[in-house]
């Protein structure tokens, strides 16, 4: 080993130790572990660490290693997921406490892939309630914070994941997408943070939020991170009405091809001037350009719908949705959702089933458009959040039209979409961009973000809260 | 677009859609879900835009269509 400590090594760096005999998965786990137990505390990151069940894993890791079994990348590799991913004889609360005595039988399809590959659980992490009510202190477990100022919000509702992440807990965790509850989280942590391609990851056993805008992906620290995890845990499911039955996409073999000859397209109209964009945030993706033109990629401004029009479909879908699954509790028990969720799922009652078809049929026109554009792109790049994350004081109640996180375009399309960071405010909070491609072709997006990750080595600052926390 | 109707009006919808979802909501949020509902009917305006026939929710649910509509 290096001087670094175990939690700067990437999983391909960590996996290349393991083989190599140079440190066990026990080792890698229990700094883990520790870590979690100083920190954690002053984040909210998990709900549950499973500390037996990660010691077992890596045992399991390393006697297979020693047995010279050899199940994938992920082996010997600490990783933790949403809360609202089914984890057998684990609960999933979904931050709720509707379910804080949910106990599942049996894994989501994602943990399937993980177990099977010799991964290490290292327990459940936060979450907005139900994938949708955060930041919210009337929880049984309180909000996640974030690592780069716990005054400030993590985003939501991958909340845990993106703090867990950026706090160096694990390389790589797992969220859930319906609006951007990835890339938002992703956004205001300074991860990595893909939503793929709607149908490319199974959602089995994955609580759902809405069943059309629903994704699974990973918040990871490199991209090289989140493609190690994609490759892992892609799959067609069956039993997904939403599975696609498609070619694995290769996402790791053209990570180091750079952007030459890669043209990109800039809907600036959707953020520039939007309103809450903050000047930091748009210079950092006008700068993030350059660097990707630099490179040798073709940039050029590019017009779509505007981005009101993806928001306002995307919500009415995805609040009609959401509250055709919990309407039934909404009856009988409504106290007992959190003030935010009851707030915001509540407004599925008041759309009609003419409301519904009219955004179904705007998210036609709108899909159209965009895979329109990208025939003549490789690549869309736009904001993931309009501004850095806010202290929990300014957040609202409701969830105005003007949300800063501006991801809903890509729920609304199905298109893979990945934010990665970009830099840091004044305030030292990070910044993003979204890097947004054709159907499928996730290894592009990766291989962009890739690009300018090695180009900018932004992964190589890490949050200090740990010296606040000692202090 | 249709102008907004104003908050008494919007209000007896307000009233009608809760009973009719079967909703008793607590006097101490509704006055808040009240300003939800009408950010919600903007959104529900911006949505109603004239169409084409081919914007139609047929193919909406198809991975195809989705995806790789164009």
């Amino acid at each position: 080993m290096t001087g670094k400590p175990l939690h700067d090594y990437s999983i391909a760096e960590a996996g290349k130790m393991l083989r190599e005999g140079k440190v066990t998965s026990v080792e890698l786990t229990k700094h883990a572990l520790d870590r979690i137990a100083a920190l954690d505390g002053a984040i909210n990151s998990f709900i549950l660490v499973t500390t037996e069940r990660a010691l077992s894993d890596a045992e399991t890791a390393d006697a297979d290693f020693a047995g010279g079994i050899d199940k994938g990348p992920m082996q010997g590799i600490p990783y933790a997921l949403k809360d609202i991913y089914d984890t057998a004889g684990i609960p999933s609360t979904c931050h709720s406490k509707l379910r804080v005595d949910v106990v599942p039988e049996a894994d989501c399809v994602v943990e399937q892939a993980f177990k099977a590959q010799g991964g290490v659980m290292l327990g459940k992490l936060a979450t907005h309630e139900f994938a949708i009510g955060g930041p919210s202190f009337d929880l049984p477990f309180p909000p996640a914070r974030n690592p780069w100022n716990p005054e400030h919000i993590p985003g939501g509702s991958s909340s845990g994941s993106g703090a867990a992440v950026a706090a160096g807990f694990m390389r790589m965790a797992m969220g859930s997408d319906t609006g951007g509850s990835i890339r938002g989280p992703a956004a205001y942590c300074g991860t990595v943070g893909l939503k793929p391609t709607y149908g490319l990851l199974s959602r089995r056993g994955i609580f759902p939020l809405s069943y059309t805008l629903d994704h699974a992906g990973p918040l990871a620290w490199t991209v090289e991170d989140c493609a190690i995890a994609m490759d892992a845990i892609t799959a067609y499911d069956p039993l997904d009405p939403g599975s696609a039955d498609v070619p694995k996409p290769d996402y790791l073999g053209g990570l180091d091809k750079g952007v030459a000859g890669l043209k990109i397209g800039m809907p600036r109209h959707w953020y520039e001037k939007a309103e809450g964009a903050s000047p930091e945030t748009v210079k950092a993706i006008d700068d993030a350009a350059q660097v990707l033109a630099k490179l040798g990629a073709e940039i050029e401004t590019i017009e779509l719908p505007e981005y009101d029009l993806f928001n306002a479909c995307g919500r009415v879908i995805m609040f009609s949705e959401a509250f055709a699954i919990h309407e039934q509790d909404y009856q009988t028990r409504p106290l007992d959702y959190g003030l935010l969720t009851y707030m915001r799922m509540t407004l599925g009652a008041f759309i009609t089933a003419a409301d519904l078809t009219q955004a179904m049929r705007l998210r036609r026109e709108l899909a159209q458009a965009v895979n329109a554009k990208l025939k003549s792109y490789d690549a869309i790049v736009c904001a993931s959040s309009l501004a850095p994350a806010p202290r929990f004081a300014d957040m609202p109640v409701g969830m105005p039209a003007n949300w800063p996180i501006h991801t809903m375009p890509f729920n609304v399309t199905g298109n893979p979409a990945m934010s990665i960071p970009t830099g840091f405010s004044a305030s030292g909070l990070p910044l993003s961009m979204q890097i947004a491609g054709k159907a499928f072709d996730e290894p592009t997006i990766l291989r962009i973000g890739a690009a300018f990750e090695a180009a900018t080595q932004l992964y190589t600052k890490r949050p200090s809260f740990e010296l606040a926390q000692a202090a | 677009m249709a102008t907004q109707p104003d908050d008494t009006a919007l209000m007896q919808e307000f009233d009608v859609f809760a009973a009719r979802a079967g909703l008793e909501i607590p006097p101490d949020r509704k006055e808040t879900l009240f300003l939800g509902f009408k950010d919600l009917r903007k959104m529900l305006a911006v949505i109603r835009q004239p169409r084409t026939a081919a914007a139609e929710p047929a193919g909406t649910y198809s991975l195809d269509t989705i995806t790789r509509s164009v």
